[in-house]
């Protein structure tokens, strides 16, 4: 197996995808921090520098750049049908689960020194303009936990990714899928006062419960989320797994 | 662009060795495959298909376009799901083999990640299979890649990726080759390589090389036995030889003497036909060139041109996988296994 995880990574390494979501994780974790820390207190809805919900928001933003470590995910495993190379590694590796099982560890092992970038930029942003504002917030405690959370939530993104590339093979549609569902679906069934008791079921809602908000409908606590939304990416990876040994490569 | 795809001389010599240098005599694997079955909605793409690949012999695998090859391939290794029958390696099928890449190496696909360089591509292939990182190196050189290797696939050609799907399967140092429409894009050199560098691998190093094409021409030289598909079935099996000496008109005599009529007369009988073209020119079917001049000598007809007309095993090719009645028409008795039509 670690014959194959290393593969992957060859893989990985040898294209420059992984570089370019990864700045765009960056840019994003790293704007948004600056963005919030910037108008802390002056826009309305924004809660003062200094404030538990301040800190609590602007470490959770890091959260938000998960959509970048889904597409790398998603993009980790449907380029092999979308460029052929799902038949040379297919003969290597006859055994289709171990490939998908090789591409899931692969992955969440990759995204954890990714995670960490995408932390640093953050906590670097906010030190360093909530700092120039005169009360940068303290690396303690729940401020920590908030950072670890965020740093999980990317990780299992990624998980969640490599599954969904093995259930939707067409590159393109699990990407504009996976967006669709997050940034529509999911705020619309948010939304609807009939289902929206759904929502911290999902794995939108999951990540809301693990890194809280402070504008946050019911949700599920914290430990409650992390496991439900490992075991989205559990199940989008075992379901991709058994679809993928059972389907043609044509 | 030119320079890669040169005749590389050293490549044949150099896969005389396995990795470590040493000349390696590689155990024979039969290729084996039996009943397979495939239906793909309501089109049957391959019909209860049989035959054997030989170890020290190229086959060459032969069809129209649609017969089925590349899904009998396909599923032979795995990669589609057979509703019945399959393929075995040496009795194995091919997901059971231990190392699958040792014992088989396959040219299915030309594609590659098109920003991943054809040297990274071989070394992911290398890691997957618990190769030396230096394999990816070797197989560049020994199809002739060596420079291109550092270069993103997706600026190949045709030929030089025809030639990257070759390395990949040469990775393992097989004892198999399946190599599906191999020829595609080579220039005419590279054919030239090619056919070279796969009877090399037969003859010399006892593999088993199974190669497919739509044209005959492409590989007759290069094929020692042939299996012949048409719409998913087994239309023959057997040598080149088998294949032109089962065949109707396979070989008539033509003959021009200013005595034709006489002559005609002379070589009457034994099963033979004849047709006078005119007053000095016969076409004579069934009989030797060695026959017909000892008769003409043997009755003093004087002869001005005697040779013998082979119809090509491209028309004979063309014959057996045009329709179901030429083929269904082949003459009993013939040392190949025939299939009754559809």
């Amino acid at each position: 197996m670690s014959a194959l995880v290393r593969a992957e990574w060859t893989k990985l390494f040898t294209t420059k995808t992984w570089l370019g979501l990864l700045l765009g994780a960056c840019l994003l974790a790293g704007g948004f921090a600056a963005l919030f820390t910037g108008l802390a207190g002056q826009d309305e809805g924004l809660p003062a520098l200094g404030s538990r919900q301040f800190e609590e928001l602007v470490f959770s933003v890091a959260a938000n750049a998960s959509v970048f470590l889904l597409i790398l995910g998603i993009i980790g495993m449907t380029q092999e049908y979308r460029h052929r190379t799902a038949t040379p590694t297919f003969l290597s590796t006859p055994r289709r689960g171990r490939v998908i099982t090789a591409k899931v560890l692969a992955y969440a092992l990759v995204a954890v020194p990714m995670a960490l970038v995408v932390l640093a930029v953050t906590v670097l942003v906010v030190q360093l303009y909530a700092g120039a504002r005169g009360n940068a917030p303290e690396l303690a405690g729940d401020n920590l936990q908030t950072l670890a959370a965020s740093g999980l939530v990317l990780v299992v993104f990624t998980v969640i990714g490599v599954g969904v590339g093995a259930l939707v093979r067409n590159q393109v549609g699990a990407i504009v899928g996976a967006l669709v569902y997050l940034n529509v679906i999911e705020p619309i069934v948010a939304s609807i006062g009939a289902i929206s008791g759904a929502y911290k079921w999902l794995p939108g809602g999951a990540v809301q419960a693990i890194t809280s908000d402070f504008e946050a409908p019911d949700l599920l606590e914290p430990w409650q989320g992390t496991i439900l939304l490992l075991a989205y990416g559990v199940v989008a990876a075992i379901l991709g797994t058994w679809l993928a040994s059972r389907r043609d490569v044509v | 662009m030119a320079g890669h795809e040169k005749i590389n001389e050293e490549g044949v010599i150099a896969t005389g060795s396995t990795a470590t240098g040493t000349p390696a005599r590689r155990d024979p694997v039969r290729v084996e495959v039996a009943g397979l079955t495939k239906t793909f909605g309501a089109v049957r793409a391959v019909d209860d298909l049989s035959f054997t690949v030989e170890p020290g012999s190229v086959t060459g695998f032969l069809g129209p376009n649609g017969a089925g090859k590349t899904t009998t391939l396909r599923m032979a290794l795995g990669l589609l799901v057979a509703d019945r029958g399959g393929a075995t390696f040496n009795g194995r099928a091919y997901r059971d083999l231990p190392e699958p890449t040792r014992t088989v190496g396959a040219v299915l696909e030309t594609a590659f990640h098109p920003a991943r360089s054809g040297l990274n591509h071989l070394r992911v292939y290398c890691r997957a299979a618990g190769f030396p990182i230096s394999r990816a190196d070797e197989v560049l050189h020994q199809v002739g890649l060596g420079d291109a290797g550092k270069r993103r696939a997706g600026g190949y050609s045709l030929g030089m990726r025809q030639r990257l799907a070759l390395a990949t399967a040469l990775l393992g140092d097989p004892s198999v080759l399946v190599l599906d429409e191999p020829a595609n894009g080579l220039d005419p050199e590279g054919i030239q390589w090619l056919r070279g560098f796969l009877r090399h691998l037969a003859h010399a190093e006892g593999r088993t090389v199974l190669v497919s094409s739509h044209l005959l021409a492409e590989v007759e030289q290069t094929v020692d036995r042939v299996v012949i598909v048409g719409a998913g079935r087994l239309v023959r099996e057997g040598s080149i030889a088998e294949l032109r000496a089962g065949s109707d008109g396979a070989g008539s005599v033509v003959v021009r003497s200013p005595e034709a009529a006489r002559l005609a007369q002379v070589l009457q009988g034994d099963g033979r036909r004849i047709g006078l073209e005119d007053a000095t020119r016969l076409t004579v079917t069934g009989a030797t060139t060695d026959e017909v001049g000892a008769a003409a000598f043997a009755a003093g007809v004087e002869l001005h041109e005697l040779a013998s007309h082979s119809s090509g095993l491209e028309q004979i090719y063309f014959q057996l996988t045009s329709g179901t009645e030429q083929y269904a028409a082949a003459p009993a008795g013939s040392a190949m296994q025939q299939e009754g039509s559809r």
